[in-house]
């Protein structure tokens, strides 16, 4: 089902810019990718993306931004940042997800174990700032399927 | 030192929150020790920090060991849950305790102040320009015929990303008045409406 969500996007993008190259030079596993292997976003279908946009949100605040602390004030700044938007927009994508009772297809499914499989498959730390430094695959994503 | 053997420094007090078109400050009284220097230091939390990162707080560099009162947390209020925020003062080695905000600020708290308007006369036109308050913000237009209040025109946009948004405002024939309205997307009451009014009277 299609869920429209008021959600600072280009605040999250700002922040995410300001960290990015920082992040991703913490990620020596440059022949792997936790969002995209083996089958990019873009082949979620659109009636599955309010699903999977929740549940994505759902993995960045549960698993991966807990462990992207650094010893860089800034980039823990920014990064605190993103997480409370995220924390803040998953809460309107439940609400919306319980409203119009979107439910997860059996692609989309299949796609989001892929991404918690690539989670699992690195260490804790080396996966959420992996999983940080592809944001702009997931920003990307949503503003192309809004 | 001027302390003298255990004194305390005593917590920053009446810490309080001013937010206004999503500019956010920190502001507290000073502590006084006499002939010496007190610094201080802020550090935020927001819902997430809270509820998935046990509780950790988050220093602001820029109000790190700074002897101001005030701490600009603009760049880290930038989401819309609920933050709160502490102070400590620093003398030498010696640390007050924290001195932390009663209850939670969220910015949709925020107070908006009306937006700066200027109209111009342009031919059969009125050059609207409305003075920009920041990404987060949306603008409402209203203009009507002198006299005419109950037959209004209305203009509303998105945010405005040059430094003075001009609207070309077809003009309603004789004397014209405005009024403009400022409201943003993280900080709309409940039902809707925009806050922040702001009147002028034209006569074009």
């Amino acid at each position: 089902g299609a869920c429209r969500v008021s959600m600072s996007m280009r605040e999250i993008r700002a922040g995410f810019t300001a960290i990015k190259t920082n992040i991703q030079s913490r990620d020596p596993i440059r022949t792997l990718s936790i969002l995209s292997h083996p089958h990019s976003l873009h082949k979620v279908k659109s009636s599955d993306r309010c699903c999977i946009t929740y549940q994505l949100f759902t993995f960045y605040v549960d698993k991966v931004f807990k462990h992207c602390r650094t010893e860089d004030l800034f980039v823990n700044r920014k990064i605190s940042s993103i997480a409370n938007s995220f924390l803040s927009t998953r809460r309107k994508l439940g609400q919306c997800r319980e409203h119009n009772n979107c439910v997860c297809g059996e692609e989309s499914t299949e796609k989001f174990k892929q991404i918690l499989a690539n989670y699992e498959g690195l260490n804790v730390t080396s996966a959420a700032m992996k999983s940080l430094g592809e944001l702009d695959i997931l920003l990307d994503w949503m503003e192309k399927s809004r | 030192g001027i302390l003298g053997g255990d004194a305390l420094l005593p917590a920053p007090q009446s810490i309080s929150i001013l937010s206004t078109n999503m500019k956010h400050f920190l502001t507290w009284s000073p502590v006084i020790v006499q002939g010496a220097t007190v610094r201080y230091s802020v550090e935020f939390q927001g819902e997430y920090e809270r509820e998935y990162a046990n509780g950790s707080w988050i220093p602001i560099s820029e109000c790190s060991l700074t002897t101001a009162t005030i701490c600009n947390l603009t760049e880290d209020i930038s989401a819309s849950v609920a933050y709160k925020l502490r102070v400590r003062a620093e003398l030498g080695a010696t640390r007050s305790q924290w001195g932390t905000t009663k209850g939670f600020f969220n910015r949709a708290m925020t107070s908006l102040t009306p937006p700066q308007l200027r109209a111009v006369a342009d031919g059969h036109h009125l050059l609207v320009e409305l003075a920009d308050m920041g990404p987060s913000f949306q603008f409402r237009v209203l203009y009507w015929r002198k006299g005419q209040e109950s037959r209004r025109y209305s203009r509303q946009g998105q945010e405005c990303s040059p430094p003075a948004w001009h609207w070309d405002v077809p003009r309603v024939g004789g004397r014209a008045a405005h009024r403009a309205q400022a409201g943003c997307s993280e900080c709309l009451l409940p039902a809707g409406s925009l806050r922040g009014f702001a009147a002028l009277s034209f006569a074009g």
